[in-house]
């Protein structure tokens, strides 16, 4: 069985060294764009990248860009030509456009990466599509439930490769906790607890205030549904993806507690999504206070998952080695009946629950940069895409798993802003895990 | 003050009897094994608490060894 338990470097090695057949691939599909034979094919290749969209988030990839031999940045394209011109260091031979119509026109161009606010992410990735161009997207797919399936719908009508920026998918130590779940290592799934904690008013610099909500469009209902779909898509998307179902419904509540700014999103979250197997995964989010960071904890009957931490915990700690024991029941039985006998001098033998490493080497952070942090899969995930653009073979599963986070975010908001219990619309299912679409015949996939 | 001179015989007597204490360390973390039901791979992964617990009992070993020493001074006066 290829399965691995190392590092970040020894994925990537041992995934390049991985044929198309492995369990691996089969359990996790999406990683058929990093193996031996595509990283063959891809070998002296190049993709011709256009970023549309180049603030930070852009600029994030753009310098992971610069390290990785496939990309060739031909064109960068921004409407705010302050962004653009910071871009362009990475870059300095690539086109600079501002308008990202005359980007999808150029033949020059074989695939786009889209990081402009969420609001512009779906008429730009259906035009994308029409154009012929292969399509990077960051998550979350829309800012509404009607553009992402819009968006879906235009991906399943192209012929072209569609990525979208989930890159958990693409990370080794979720991977590894997936591989182990599946396994049985922490037992049947009970439950979920997600959170993500900053304490900063996620607000950029603006220059000049009628670039306000232009800069910080993530802090306007118009543009964005805030923390629900710039954060809570990355792990409501780890909930789908550890117990292969999608939730049915969601309840919750979302203030502005601490920023009274002027802002029109939350910054105060908390919501329960319920899996139809009575399985419930809450999700909370605060940015006035950074205490316990980030975490998707995944509740087994027999342990609990932290693959943000990288590590799982049984439910019943290690005994204590027996010598300990021994000696410890020794120095109980001899100075127990002691008045004056201070405090023990034998080790503490009451043993603290620290876990155990998910893979040997791991790489952690604390949630509190917005533009995206190392190690976290997004330098895989965009090696698969260029690989992928090189190909012209699309990645099964990958899209499916972002418009499920993308839908539920909005259905989070949606029931925040209702005070409801909303359940999953029929007319916005598609077909993958237990969801069927209501216009399709097949049977929804079966469980990867 | 004078030289303490430790002869060969000392020295070998000495390492003998830690040998032992070694030997009754191991046998205890054997022991502990087995009453506890913990991991047999403790045999080597508790080495370093045999080693101090061999050190303990050398030195616990003192006691009697004195006391017999002490004994066997007045025998020959």
């Amino acid at each position: 069985m290829n399965t691995f338990n190392s590092g970040r470097r020894d994925f990537i090695k041992e995934l390049g060294a991985m044929g198309g057949g492995s369990l691996l691939l089969s359990a996790f599909p999406w990683l058929q764009a990093c193996t031996g034979e595509v990283k063959k094919e891809t070998t002296g290749e190049k993709a011709r990248i256009a970023v549309i969209g180049t603030g930070s988030r852009g600029q994030y990839h753009l310098a992971n860009l610069t390290k990785n031999p496939k990309a060739d940045v031909v064109a960068l394209c921004d409407n705010y030509a302050s962004h653009l011109e910071a871009a362009s260091a990475y870059f300095p031979k690539a086109k600079r456009y501002s308008d990202y119509r005359d980007v999808l026109g150029s033949k020059e161009v074989d695939g786009v990466i889209i990081t402009t606010p969420l609001h512009e992410h779906a008429h730009i990735t259906i035009e994308a599509f029409a154009a012929g161009k292969h399509v990077f997207c960051e998550k979350s797919l829309a800012r509404t439930l009607d553009d992402c399936l819009a968006m879906y719908r235009a991906y399943q009508q192209s012929d072209r490769v569609f990525f979208v920026g989930q890159q958990r998918l693409f990370d080794p130590k979720y991977i590894r906790a997936m591989e182990m779940i599946r396994e049985g290592v922490i037992g049947d799934i009970v439950g979920f607890r997600t959170y993500w904690f900053r304490n900063n008013d996620w607000r950029r610099p603006v220059p000049e205030p009628g670039l306000e909500r232009k800069i910080n469009w993530r802090l306007y209902k118009e543009y964005s549904a805030g923390m629900m779909t710039e954060l809570a898509t990355h792990q409501l998307q780890v909930g789908n993806w550890a117990l292969q179902m999608i939730p049915e419904k969601v309840m919750g509540f979302g203030d502005i507690v601490y920023w009274k700014d002027g802002r029109e999103v939350y910054d105060n979250i908390s919501l329960i999504y319920r899996y139809a197997n009575g399985v419930k995964m809450t999700y909370e989010s605060i940015i006035s206070n950074k205490f316990y960071g980030l975490e998707e904890q995944i509740l087994g009957h027999k342990g609990t998952m932290e693959p943000e931490k990288g590590r799982y915990y049984f439910e019943e700690a290690q005994p204590a080695p027996g010598i300990l024991q021994m000696i410890n029941r020794i120095e109980h039985g001899i100075f127990d009946n002691v008045a004056f006998a201070g405090p023990s001098w034998v080790p503490e033998t009451a043993a603290e629950n620290k876990g155990n490493l998910i893979v040997d080497q791991v790489t952690t952070h604390d949630g509190s940069s917005s533009t995206g942090a190392a190690g976290d899969g997004s330098e895989e995930l965009m090696d698969a895409y260029l690989s992928a653009v090189i190909t012209g073979k699309r990645i099964p599963v990958l899209v499916e798993e972002a418009y499920y986070s993308s839908t539920l975010a909005l259905l989070g908001e949606q029931a925040m802003d209702e005070q409801r219990v909303i359940t999953y619309p029929e007319e916005y299912k598609i077909s993958y895990l237990n969801f069927k679409a209501p216009d399709s015949d097949t049977t929804p996939d079966p469980v990867v | 003050m004078k030289d303490i001179i430790i002869t060969v015989k000392q020295q070998k007597r000495e390492i003998k009897i830690w040998l032992i204490a070694l030997l009754v360390a191991f046998l205890l973390n054997v022991c502990a094994i087995w009453v506890y039901d913990t991991e047999w791979s403790e045999l080597w992964t508790q080495g370093v608490w045999v080693l101090i617990l061999s050190f303990l009992i050398y030195v616990l070993l003192w006691v009697p060894r004195l006391i017999c020493w002490t004994l066997t001074l007045r025998r020959h006066k």
